[in-house]
C-alpha cells in the first residue's frame, strides 16, 4: 500500500495547527526515497554477495588446480615432451613360412631448435664429427639463419643418438618415429622395393612404399585395421637366398652384366623366388639414375625379371609346336620340312651357325635341336591370326598382373603388323619382346596341363582355376619334348639326376638403342619345368651378356650359360622345396654339343 | 544516492585523510609486489639490475601515484569519469592508427618516459564511466532496454578497438569487468542470460568461421586455442609455454626447490618467464605453499575491496571499487588459469608480479581510486 505524499487528514490537521503542510510532503517523499533505496540497496548487496561467491569459487578452483599440479610427480622436461607412444602402423611382410622380410623398428629423428641452442658453432662441429657426410659449415649456417626448427637427421642409430645426446645442447631434440627394416638386407630386394618417409612430424613419421610390393600394396600395408596382420608373400626365404647365391656365382663366372631368375609354382602361380642382379639394399635404397643416356637396366633398381622386356629367342618355339599339336596340324612324330636356309620373299631363314638339320625333321627334333626352319614351317601352318590369338591367351600381349608397382609399366613389345614373316620370326622368339615373368607364366601353363595361372607374390591356398589354353594331352606332349631338349638336345647341361628337368634354351641378340642388333651381345634364357613326369615348378633363368670362357673359344649360347646355372639352382632348391628325387637309370655322362 | 546528499563535513580533510586510508589493502598490495621483486631477482640469476630494480622503481612511482589519487576527493573523480573515458577512447583510436607496432600488435603510444598502453587505461576509465553512469541513472530505469544499451555500447566500443590491435586478453577483461559492474548495478538477470546465449553462439561462430576468408580471429589466436586443447600437439611451438609451465609447477612440489633453485625458468626452458609466466618460477621455487600463499594474498586484496564496496553507501564509489576489484580478479584468474593450463594462452600479465610498467602503474592508480572512495566515503 503506497502512502500518499499529501494525506488529506494530516494536511488538514497540520493546517489547523498552523504548520506548513509542505513539510509533511517532504517528510513522506524522503521516506519513500529511503524505502526505494533500501530495496535497491538490498538487491545490490545480494548481487555483491553473488559476485563475491563467484570470485571465491574461482579462487578455490585455481587453488585446487595448484594442489593438483603440485601433487603430480615431477617429470623431466624431455621425457614428458613426446606424445603418445608410437604403435606399429605398417604391417610386416613375411615369407610363406612366416619369416620376416620387412618389419618396423622404433628409432629417432634428430631435429634442432636453433632459437634455444647455446652454441650453434660448437654443435655444428660436433655433429659433423658424428655424421661424416655432413658439413660443419652448412650446419652452422642453417643453425644461425633465424629459423626455429629444422630436421638434422631422419633416422639415428642408438650409438649416434647417444653421441648426439652427449653434446648436451638444449637445441638438439629427438623425435621418435618408426622406420622400415629389412633384416635380410639385399635378399628379395626387387620384390620388396623400399619405403621412404612421407609426412614427417615430431612424434612420428609416415612410412610410405616407394617401389616393389611396398608401393603396390601400400594401402593394404598402411591399413590400420590390418596393421597387426602381416602380409604373407609366396616367397620362400631359403629358396630365394639359394637362388640369389647361385645366380650371383653364375653371373660372375660367366661375366654377365646382369641376371634374373624366377621360380614359380605351376599350379597356383605363386612366385617362390624372384631375383634380379645386380641388386641393392632396400634399407638404404640408392637414388635412381639421373643420366638420360644410361640404360635403365644399368641401375641396380631395375627389376630384370619383371621390367626386363627382351626378345626371348628359341624359348618361344614350344608355343608354336604346342599350338600345332593342339590344332591337330602335327603330331610329335610328324616330319616337317627343315631344309635350311629357307627363303621367304626377300628374307632368308637360317639355322644357328649355318647348320642344316634337314631335309626332314620330326616335330620333337625341331624342339630338341632348336630348328628355326622347322618351327617356321609349323608356324606357317598355323597362320598369323591363330598365332596371335594363342600368344594372347598365354598373356604375351598384356603386362603381367603381379603385385609389383613396376609390373604394369613393363608391357611386352608386340609387332605392329603381323604379316607371315612376323609369324615366322615370332615363332622362334624374334621381333617380339616380353619379360621373363611372362615366359614363366606361359611355361607354367604347359607344366600344369594347359591352364593359365595368374602369377602372384601373395601366398595362395590351393590351386586356382584359370582359363584352359591347351588340352592336357598337348601340354603333356610338349613337356615330353622339352624333356628331350635336356636329355638329348641343346640343354644337356641342364640334367639334374632325379629331378627330370625339361626346358628350352633361348639366345637372343641384344638390340641396339640405335636400331639393329649387336653381333656379340646376347641375352640367354633357359625356361624349364620340373620334374617332367609331374611338373611342379617352372624356373626361368636369364643372363644378360654372358660369355663362357671355359672352352677354347668364347661361347654365348644359353646351353653353355643359362642352362648350367639353372641346373645348379634346381639341384639345390628342389630338396629344400621337398621334391623327392626320382631315381632314373644313370644317363650317359657324355656332354652333348650345345647349340641353339 | 549521490555524494551531493552526504554530509561532506564528516569526510576527513587535509593530512588526516592518510589515517583513513585502507591500510591493510596497501600492505597487501605491497606484499604481493615484493613477491614479484623476489621472483624477478631470482629469474635474473641473482641480478638486481636486470628486472628487479626497474620494477621496484616503478612500484615506488605507482605507490606515490596511488596516494595522490587517494587524496583527491572521490567526487572529483566522479566528475572526471566521462572525460577520462573519452580521452582513453580517443587514445585507443589513435593507437589503432598511429601507434608503435610491437610484437605484431599496435598497443603503445610512446610518450618518451613511458610507453602508454591506452588499453590498460581503458580498463579503469571504463569502470569509472560505468559507475558514474549508474550513479546518475535513476534506479527504476536500470533494466530498461535503452538504458541497458548505453553501457553496453560503452563497453563494446573500446573492446572492439582493443580486439583489433589485436589484444584478446585485454578485450576479454574489458568485457568481464564491465559485465561485473553492470551485474552489481542491478541490471536484470535476463540480459545476462541473453548475453550468455549470444556468447555461446559467438564461440560457435568463431570456430565455424575458421579457415574462411572472414574468420574472426587471427591464425595465431586459433592456434592458441588448438594448443590449449592439446598442448602436446606442438611441444616446440605454441604448446611449449604450457608444457614447460606445467613441468615447473609439478617439479616445485609442495615446498618448492628453494629460492633461486628453479631450473625450468633459470635455464631458459620457459619463455616469457619474467612477464606472463612469472608464476611458474614462484611455483617451482616455493612450491604449492608459496603459490597458495600468493593466491591467499590475492584473495585478501579482493576481499578487502569487496568489503570496502559493501561498506560504502555511495553508489559511484561502491561500483567503482567493484569494477577495480573485478579487473584485478580477472587479471589474475586469466593469468593463473592460462599458466596452469585451464585456459588458452591469451597474454595477460599476473597483476603486480609480472615485469612491466604500464600494467603496474594503472593497477596502482586503480587502487588509488579505491582508496579515494574509501577515504571519502559517506559516514
Amino acid at each position: 500500500m503506497r502512502t500518499p505524499l499529501r494525506p488529506l487528514a494530516r494536511i488538514l490537521h497540520a493546517r489547523q495547527q498552523g504548520e506548513n503542510p509542505d513539510t509533511i510532503e517532504r517528510e513522506n517523499l524522503r521516506l519513500r526515497h529511503e524505502a526505494m533505496r533500501d530495496k535497491s540497496r538490498a538487491r545490490a548487496e545480494f548481487r555483491l554477495l553473488v559476485l563475491g561467491l563467484a570470485f571465491f569459487a574461482a579462487f578455490t578452483t585455481i587453488g585446487a588446480r595448484m594442489g593438483l599440479l603440485a601433487a603430480t610427480e615431477p617429470v623431466e622436461p624431455r621425457a614428458s615432451a613426446p606424445g603418445a607412444e608410437i604403435i606399429a602402423q605398417r604391417a610386416d611382410i613375411v615369407d610363406r613360412n612366416g619369416r620376416i622380410l620387412a618389419t618396423n623398428i622404433t628409432t629417432h629423428a634428430l631435429y634442432a631448435n636453433p632459437k634455444v641452442m647455446v652454441d650453434p658453432k660448437g654443435v655444428a662441429q660436433k655433429l659433423a664429427e658424428i655424421f661424416p657426410d655432413m658439413k660443419a659449415k652448412d650446419l652452422e649456417r642453417r643453425f644461425t639463419d633465424g629459423r626455429s626448427f629444422l630436421w638434422v637427421r631422419k633416422v639415428l642409430s642408438p650409438e649416434q643418438m647417444q653421441r648426439v645426446h652427449e653434446i648436451g645442447d638444449p637445441g638438439l631434440l629427438f623425435g621418435p618415429r618408426e622406420m622400415r627394416l629389412y633384416p635380410n638386407g639385399t635378399l628379395a630386394a626387387h620384390v620388396l622395393g623400399g619405403t621412404s618417409f612421407g609426412a614427417e612430424g615430431v612424434h612420428s613419421a609416415e612410412v610410405i612404399g616407394t617401389a616393389g610390393i611396398e608401393k603396390a600394396l601400400d594401402a593394404r600395408l598402411r591399413d590400420p585395421a590390418q596393421g597387426d596382420k602381416p602380409l604373407t608373400l609366396s616367397l620362400d626365404l631359403s629358396v630365394q637366398a639359394t637362388i640369389e647365391e647361385v645366380l650371383y656365382a653364375g653371373m660372375t663366372m660367366l661375366n654377365a652384366k646382369g641376371a634374373a631368375a624366377i621360380l614359380m609354382d605351376v599350379r597356383t602361380g605363386e612366385i617362390v623366388a624372384l631375383t634380379s642382379l645386380p641388386t641393392f639394399d632396400p634399407n638404404d635404397r640408392p637414388n635412381p639414375l639421373v643420366d638420360k643416356n644410361a640404360e635403365p637396366g644399368d641401375s641396380p633398381l631395375f627389376n630384370r625379371a619383371v621390367q626386363g622386356v627382351y626378345e626371348l629367342g628359341s624359348t618361344f618355339k614350344i608355343f608354336a609346336v604346342a599350338q600345332a599339336l593342339e590344332l591337330g596340324l602335327v603330331a610329335p612324330e610328324t616330319l616337317v620340312d627343315a631344309n635350311a636356309p629357307m627363303q621367304w620373299g626377300k628374307h632368308r631363314i637360317k639355322e644357328f651357325e649355318g647348320k642344316n638339320y634337314g631335309p626332314l625333321l620330326s616335330v620333337t627334333d625341331v624342339i630338341a635341336k632348336s630348328s628355326n626352319v622347322g618351327t617356321a614351317h609349323i608356324a606357317l601352318m598355323i597362320g598369323p591370326l591363330r598365332q596371335q590369338a594363342f600368344l594372347k591367351s598365354l598373356g604375351f600381349f598384356e603386362a603381367t598382373p603381379v603385385e609389383l608397382i613396376e609390373a604394369p609399366g613393363a608391357r611386352p613389345l608386340i609387332p605392329r603388323k603381323w604379316p607371315e614373316i612376323v609369324t615366322i620370326t615370332t615363332s622362334y622368339g624374334h621381333g617380339m619382346s616380353a619379360s621373363p615373368l611372362h615366359l614363366a607364366a606361359a611355361y607354367a601353363a604347359i607344366g600344369n596341363g594347359g591352364v593359365m595361372v595368374k602369377p602372384t607374390l601373395l601366398k595362395r591356398e590351393g590351386p586356382t582355376t584359370g582359363v584352359r589354353v591347351m588340352s592336357e594331352k598337348t601340354a603333356h606332349e610338349a613337356v615330353i619334348m622339352l624333356r628331350r631338349v635336356v636329355t638329348e638336345g641343346t640343354a644337356s647341361l641342364g640334367e639334374v639326376p632325379g629331378y627330370e628337368v625339361a626346358g628350352k634354351t633361348g639366345t637372343a641378340d641384344k638390340p641396339m638403342r640405335t636400331g639393329g642388333y649387336y653381333k656379340d651381345k646376347v641375352v640367354n634364357t633357359f625356361a624349364s619345368v620340373f620334374p617332367a613326369s609331374n611338373p611342379q615348378y617352372v624356373l626361368i633363368v636369364t643372363l644378360d651378356e654372358p660369355i663362357d670362357t671355359s672352352g677354347s673359344e668364347p661361347r654365348r649360347t644359353a646351353g653353355w650359360t643359362a642352362v648350367p646355372v639353372a641346373a645348379e639352382i634346381i639341384r639345390r632348391v628342389a630338396p629344400i622345396m621337398g621334391l623327392r628325387p626320382k631315381l632314373e637309370p644313370v644317363a650317359t655322362d657324355a656332354v652333348t654339343a650345345a647349340s641353339n | 544516492m549521490s555524494f551531493l546528499e552526504y554530509r561532506v563535513k564528516q569526510v576527513p580533510t587535509g593530512l588526516r585523510k592518510i589515517l583513513y586510508i585502507n591500510w591493510p589493502l596497501v600492505v597487501l598490495v605491497t606484499a604481493v609486489a615484493s613477491v614479484g621483486f623476489l621472483m624477478l631477482y631470482s629469474i635474473a640469476g641473482g641480478n638486481l639490475d636486470t628486472w628487479a630494480r626497474p620494477q621496484m622503481e616503478r612500484f615506488g612511482v605507482g605507490l606515490v601515484l596511488m596516494f595522490i589519487v587517494a587524496m583527491v576527493p572521490i567526487w572529483f573523480w566522479r566528475n572526471m569519469a566521462g572525460l577520462a573515458y573519452i580521452v582513453s577512447f580517443l587514445l585507443l583510436v589513435v593507437v589503432e592508427f598511429f601507434g608503435d607496432v610491437g610484437m605484431g600488435a599496435q598497443r603503445w603510444i610512446d610518450l618518451g618516459f613511458i610507453r602508454l598502453q591506452p588499453s590498460e587505461m581503458m580498463k579503469f576509465t571504463l569502470v569509472m564511466m560505468l559507475a558514474a553512469y549508474y550513479d546518475w541513472l535513476d534506479n527504476k530505469k536500470t533494466s530498461r532496454p535503452l538504458f541497458v544499451a548505453i553501457p553496453v555500447v560503452m563497453i563494446v566500443a573500446p573492446t572492439i578497438l582493443v580486439l583489433m590491435q589485436p589484444n584478446l586478453g585485454t578485450s576479454l577483461m574489458l568485457l568481464m569487468a564491465g559485465g561485473a559492474v553492470m551485474f552489481v548495478a542491478g541490471v536484470s538477470l535476463w540480459y545476462f542470460g541473453a548475453v550468455a546465449a549470444i556468447g555461446i553462439g559467438g564461440v560457435a561462430g568463431v570456430f565455424l568461421s575458421r579457415g574462411t576468408p572472414w574468420q574472426f580471429l587471427h591464425d595465431y589466436q586459433y592456434k592458441r586455442i588448438d594448443t590449449f586443447l592439446d598442448p602436446t600437439a606442438d611441444p616446440l611451438g605454441a604448446g611449449y609455454n604450457i608444457i614447460q609451465a606445467k613441468i615447473a609447477l609439478g617439479s616445485g612440489g609442495w615446498s618448492g626447490k628453494g629460492f633461486m633453485q628453479g631450473t625450468q625458468s633459470r635455464l631458459n626452458f620457459l619463455p616469457e618467464k619474467h612477464t606472463d609466466f612469472i608464476f611458474t618460477t614462484l611455483a617451482e621455487e616455493f612450491g604449492f605453499i608459496g603459490a597458495f600463499s600468493l593466491l591467499v594474498l590475492y584473495g585478501l586484496i579482493i576481499a578487502f575491496c569487496l568489503v570496502a564496496a559493501f561498506q560504502n553507501k555511495d553508489r559511484f564509489s561502491a561500483l567503482l571499487i567493484i569494477g577495480v576489484a573485478a579487473n584485478f580478479f580477472f587479471y589474475l584468474a586469466v593469468n593463473l588459469s592460462m599458466v596452469m593450463g585451464m585456459a588458452p594462452v591469451v597474454g595477460v600479465p599476473l597483476p603486480l608480479l609480472s615485469y612491466g610498467g604500464s600494467a603496474m602503474l594503472v593497477l596502482l592508480v586503480g587502487f588509488g581510486l579505491v582508496q579515494s572512495a574509501h577515504v571519502h566515503r559517506p559516514r
